[in-house]
């Protein structure tokens, strides 16, 4: 793939969301290209998730243009749907059903066919074959986690969309993840991610978007980033030693009050 | 870029399957919702031969059919909504209209399985038979009042985005129709009978009343269809237009 925005597998262009009269994002625009894992950085109620929920399509936009693998969002819901991979913030699955349960839901629902040995790769790949029959309820954060993101890439999409995917993983089940999302991104396939953690935007992000109040206040690589606001005095502010990190960057560009 | 859709009908048999497993798992609450029904045909044995059977056997009906749409459909949507399990399914390319659909039909087949359970008990207790007629018009009378509470299942879910609300709510409801239905006919004020005579409770159960003995069925009986009806159709276009997935 070229390096453009017309190559890329994720388009969103001049998104406005509003609830009521709150506009929670204005005129954000960005792209995803394949072989990329792209971070959505911003403080808490910036509008990362209301950014995710338009392109998967939860909310309608009060105007901008979003597309995936081609295919607009509004016109054409299902087929951009079938090209993408969720995880939601806030996710939880029927309590009622085992794992094994939900991973054939999916499975179903995408049209994939899963055979007793393809399901019990994936469990043994995850290592849930022991949980395998345990609700979802049932399973640690971190077990949760992993089941939620067998589901998102059941149907190998050519997006994946991850929204706070290590909010509360210890240290080795995040590392986990950050390889398993490289996995994606080795097979040519997009990630979009949000995240608090400037550590995992440095590690595992190839660009990073900025988001604060609902507009993107700067779109570069991590390191692109800090480069660019090194002599930034409220950058320089916010450092704390000596050297300029990505955090001091993100605190220096979105203020260090407490948000709301 | 190709895309292919996955088969609509694929997606929808797995929704299905989903959605049966998880009423059966919650087959404790199935039970309950049976059990008032059941508690009627068994306890009101001695007043069948006063009252007559049709009259017990469709409160009896009624009541079951209320606490399908109420308990069983309105909570579980209610819940479901709040925990976040339609916004999980809505990312995925499976048409929005069948989440709902595949859960209806669920409640459809508890719809039949009450009915079936009333009859057998009907039969075996209370020795109630019906004409063959009379059973397949009761079954098909069974659907039209289960739409109305269905449909007023949808209504509270629309009205409400609580999930604990919907809940004491439905629970209310449920008491209050059971409360009216079982003492409201046996009452002496004209006006209040005729209240409950054409209120949700009342249609449904006047025409499955008159559908288990075809030959009572009169003017009275095709005014309650036409009512249980109308019923029907204006909660579940309230419902649907109120309802939000989260
Ligand atoms: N359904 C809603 N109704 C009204 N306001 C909303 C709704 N959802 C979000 N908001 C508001 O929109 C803004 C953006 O919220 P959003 O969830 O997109 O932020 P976020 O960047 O994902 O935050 P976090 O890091 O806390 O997850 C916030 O001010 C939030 O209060
Ligand atoms: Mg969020």
């Amino acid at each position: 793939m070229i390096d453009q925005p017309g190559s890329s597998i994720l388009q969103v262009k001049n998104l406005n969301v509003f609830y009521g009269t709150f506009q929670a994002v204005s005129n954000v625009s960005f792209y995803v290209k394949s072989g990329e894992i792209f971070g959505l950085l911003g403080p808490n109620g910036a509008g990362k998730t209301s950014t995710l929920s338009s392109v998967e399509g939860l909310l309608k936009p009060q105007s901008g243009e979003i597309t995936v693998a081609g295919f607009n969002i509004s016109k054409q819901p299902l087929h951009a749907r079938a090209n993408m991979g969720v995880q939601l913030q806030a996710t939880s699955f029927q309590p009622e059903l085992t794992i094994t349960e939900i991973i054939k839901l999916y499975a179903g629902i995408y049209g994939v066919n899963l055979t007793s040995e393809k399901l019990n790769a994936l469990l043994q790949d995850i290592k849930l074959e022991e949980a395998a029959s345990k609700k979802f309820g049932q399973l640690s954060g971190g077990q949760q986690q992993r089941v939620s993101l067998v589901i998102s890439t059941i149907h190998d999409p050519i997006l994946v969309m991850l929204d706070e995917p290590t909010t509360g993983l210890d240290p080795q089940s995040r590392r986990q993840l950050w390889e398993r999302i490289e996995a994606i991104r080795e097979k040519g396939h997009a990630v979009l991610l949000t995240t608090h953690s400037m550590e995992e935007a440095e590690a595992v992000c190839d660009r990073i978007a900025i988001i604060d109040h609902g507009k993107v206040i700067a779109t570069d690589t991590p390191q692109g980033l800090i480069d660019l606001y090194r002599n930034d005095p409220a950058v320089i502010s916010a450092s704390r030693k000596g050297k300029i990190t990505l955090e001091d960057v993100f605190i220096g560009l979105t203020g260090k009050t407490v948000r709301a | 870029m190709e895309t292919k859709i996955p088969k609509p009908s694929d997606a929808f048999l797995s929704l299905m399957r989903a959605d049966f497993t998880t009423q059966w798992r919650n087959r404790r609450s199935v039970i309950m919702s049976l059990l008032v029904p059941i508690i009627i045909l068994i306890s009101w044995k001695g007043l069948i031969a006063k009252l007559g059977g049709a009259f017990v056997f469709s409160i009896a009906l009624t009541i079951g059919l209320t606490s399908i749409g109420m308990m069983g459909y309105a909570i579980s949507v209610a819940r479901d909504r709040d925990k976040g399990v339609f916004q999980r399914l809505r990312v995925t390319p499976v048409p929005t209209p069948f989440i709902m659909m595949s859960r209806l039909l669920v409640q459809l087949g508890m719809i039949a399985v009450l009915t079936l359970g009333v009859f057998i008990i009907g039969y075996r207790v209370d020795k109630i038979a019906l004409t063959p007629a009379g059973y397949i018009l009761t079954f098909i009378t069974a659907f039209l009042g289960g739409a109305l509470y269905l449909g007023f299942g949808q209504m509270i879910v629309g009205l409400i985005k609580n999930a604990e609300t919907v809940n004491s709510t439905t629970r209310l409801v449920y008491i209050a129709f059971i409360m009216l239905g079982m003492f409201g006919e046996l009452s002496d004020n004209m006006e209040f009978k005729n209240i409950i005579h054409w209120s949700p409770f009342g249609t449904v159960k006047t025409i499955l009343a008159a559908a288990m003995q075809p030959v009572t069925w009169n003017n009275d009986a095709t005014l309650a269809l036409v009512a249980t009806l109308a019923y029907a159709l204006v909660f579940s276009f309230l419902g649907i237009k109120w309802f939000r997935w989260n």
